[in-house]
């Protein structure tokens, strides 16, 4: 699993509303940059750390919710939903299926055919959900979400992303 | 799914550690109160809320994490633990459900395909022989039904409820050890939410 990005800044004395800021907008970018994989397709994985970079953003905003104006963190955070929801369809597909796929080696010949109608219905569903989460980012990059998210937080939290820079994890 | 209880008390502009732990205390206490429920393990609902709420409290450690002095690996790794285990539960709740409407799409396949054939076999002209229209009958018939896809469904199913009891009696295993070791009262602790 792709290792959460370090959260510049933080500290343990930190105001809890500034904390919002910090982690929310690192956690955001986190999952951002897998947006290019992810659309790629080449590597099931790009999908996975975003889809996990997108359920710790969730969870970041759950734990802050009482920084933000309710009505507003309720749309906010339904786009975020989305976009989990999203790629948790195409990602429970991709596990599925290697699952199924491993399964393979050791099922007798009677028990083949069945495990292999069932995959090839599930890649089916799954080619289905890569147009999802095509159309979803086309939409949010339409909408100019992410600019409009950043700012949001910015005005809330008093934390800018540019100041923020938030960084990805040393390579090994 | 169990909606997360709300958190009174909590301020903004004070700092994180204080605020932290008064929602902490909530997801902890949301936990115990699937404790009665999850040793029944026809409880799919409680077990499914259960690892919603491990899910909640090990994303919060991880997002608090800095604020503690106290290393919260260890209880960390507890959580993620039981949550790992009551998601495989999940995972075989929900599969299962789905490989019997497998089977049942398998069979309305079937039944569309064989009234294709037929109708098909009406229109078109059969052989004199009327060993040869039989042999032709059953080829087309055998080609039409996706028995052959049933067995293997019938396996996969045998495997994830096999799999289930032994996963379930892994996480009662593991919950009874949890409770023996008194982890509640150590994580409250390390939290400052109880003073030991």
């Amino acid at each position: 699993m792709a290792q959460p990005w370090t959260v510049n800044g933080l500290t343990p004395d930190a105001v809890f509303r500034s904390a919002a800021g910090r982690i929310i907008l690192t956690r955001w970018r986190e999952m951002m940059s897998y947006q290019d994989g992810t659309l790629a397709g080449a590597d099931i994985e790009e999908l996975h750390a975003m889809r996990v970079s997108s359920r710790r953003l969730r969870a970041a905003m759950d734990a802050f919710a009482d920084a933000f104006p309710p009505r507003e963190f309720r749309r906010y955070l339904r786009e975020v939903k989305r976009i989990t929801d999203t790629l948790g369809d195409a990602r429970d597909l991709d596990v599925t299926i290697a699952h199924l796929d491993a399964l393979l080696v050791d099922l007798t010949p009677i028990d083949r055919p069945g495990v292999i109608g069932l995959m090839s219905r599930y890649q089916a569903r799954r080619e289905i959900e890569t147009t999802h989460i095509a159309s979803l980012f086309a939409q949010l990059e339409n909408d100019g979400f992410s600019t409009q998210f950043e700012k949001w937080i910015a005005k809330h939290t008093g934390v800018k992303v540019t100041k923020l820079r938030p960084a990805p994890p040393e390579m090994p | 799914m169990a909606k997360p209880r709300p958190v009174r008390g909590i301020q903004p502009s004070r700092r994180l550690r204080p605020n932290a732990r008064k929602i902490l205390a909530v997801r902890i206490d949301e936990i115990y109160q699937y404790d009665g429920l999850v040793g029944d393990p026809r409880n799919i609902t409680e077990l499914h809320d259960m690892r919603i709420a491990f899910k909640r409290l090990r994303y919060l450690l991880e997002i608090f994490g800095e604020a503690f002095t106290q290393d919260l690996g260890p209880f960390l790794d507890e959580v993620k633990r039981l949550q790992d285990l009551l998601g495989d539960i999940h995972d075989c709740d929900v599969q299962v459900p789905m490989l019997v409407a497998h089977l049942a799409w398998l069979e309305e396949q079937e039944s569309q395909s064989v009234a294709a054939m037929l109708i098909r076999g009406q229109r078109a002209s059969s052989p004199d022989n009327s060993d040869v229209a039989l042999a032709q009958f059953r080829s087309r018939l055998n080609a039409a039904r996706r028995a052959d896809e049933r067995p293997g469904i019938h396996t996969l199913i045998a495997q994830r409820r096999s799999a289930r009891i032994a996963l379930y009696e892994q996480f009662t295993t593991q919950w009874r050890r949890l409770k023996y070791e008194r982890f509640r009262h150590r994580l409250e602790t390390a939290l400052g939410i109880v003073t030991s």
